[in-house]
């Protein structure tokens, strides 16, 4: 009798062990080569020059007119998506083709951007979105973690806000 | 013997390669080298840059300069489906170059970079 239990507290552990990647999926979606701070610490506004970022980090993916001269974009993502299937465990024994599906995707898009006077030489560099990226995690019901403001990389130029009214740019309140 | 190891070798390959698989997607047609080392600062014309690239992807306004763009883009994806555990991982990069011509008409600064050469089929999905 013992032995018997020996061997389904033996078999329950395994399958407890294997729960977490029985029907396990990962994919990953990269588009470009992320950037992160350290990559762009060489920009130094007022003296770096367009064609210094692109020596070192390559073409934009796009370039567009501002007031104040030209905007170089850099986009990046880092997509990630998981899935575990749990239904898989009890498809050995059930009749039908049961499905109990964990899966959460992180879309990691961000992008650099790099404003310039109107003679390529930088005014100040931004990333879009601060990416943090996202590991693979299938479990759904758990909340992203909030950046604290005191974590975020701030950009080295002034900030700018958009005044919506006017449809005018300035720079914040130091 | 020689025609039982070829077997052995051909069965382990066909054990190995097994549930992967292979995918490529491009957008776009493939940006020549040569063209664009033909084209120079001050002295091409936005007639030869046409000639030479043929009619860009995108045309922008910068500052009251025309900008050509052409991009291509490439990706590559590599899976392994082992039933239990499935790992996919796709590489997107672009190669883009941007032509700004003057109010002249010449070609004023060119601006190319080339990334596909860099994609590689991967299948493990973590790291880098």
């Amino acid at each position: 009798m013992t032995i018997l239990w020996r061997k389904a507290l033996s078999l329950l552990v395994g399958a407890v062990l294997c729960l977490p990647i029985v029907g396990c999926n990962m994919i990953r979606v990269t588009l470009n080569t992320s950037l992160m701070p350290e990559d762009v610490a060489f920009i130094v506004p007022g003296q770096t020059t367009l064609a210094d970022i692109v020596d070192k980090l390559g073409a934009p993916d796009t370039l567009t007119n501002s007031e104040t001269g030209v905007v170089a974009t850099y986009r990046f993502l880092d997509m990630k998506y998981s899935r575990v299937n749990f239904g898989w465990l009890a498809k050995p024994w059930s009749p039908v083709d049961p499905d109990l599906i964990f899966s959460r995707t992180g879309f990691g898009v961000d992008a650099f951007e790099v404003h310039c006077d109107q003679q390529w030489v930088v005014l100040y560099q931004v990333f879009q979105r601060h990416l943090i990226r996202p590991p693979f995690y299938p479990y759904p019901f758990q909340q992203s973690r909030a950046l604290p403001q005191n974590e975020l990389p701030l950009p080295s130029g002034p900030a700018i806000m958009a005044n919506h009214e006017s449809g005018t740019v300035r720079s914040a309140p130091q | 013997m020689i025609i039982g190891r070829v077997v052995l070798a051909l069965l382990a390959i066909g054990i190995l390669c097994q549930g992967c698989a292979f995918s490529r997607g491009t957008l776009g047609d493939d940006i020549k080298a040569e063209a664009v080392s033909l084209i120079q600062k001050g002295i091409t014309t936005k007639a030869e840059v046409l000639s030479l690239m043929g009619a860009p992807d995108r045309l922008l306004q910068l500052n009251g300069r025309d900008v050509f763009q052409y991009y291509r883009y490439d990706a590559k994806a590599g899976s392994l489906l082992l039933i239990i555990f499935n790992f996919t991982r796709m590489s997107i990069k672009s190669d883009d170059v941007f032509v700004i011509l003057n109010r002249d008409g010449l070609v004023e600064d060119i601006i190319a970079s080339k990334r596909t050469d860099t994609v590689r089929f991967r299948f493990w999905p973590f790291g880098e």
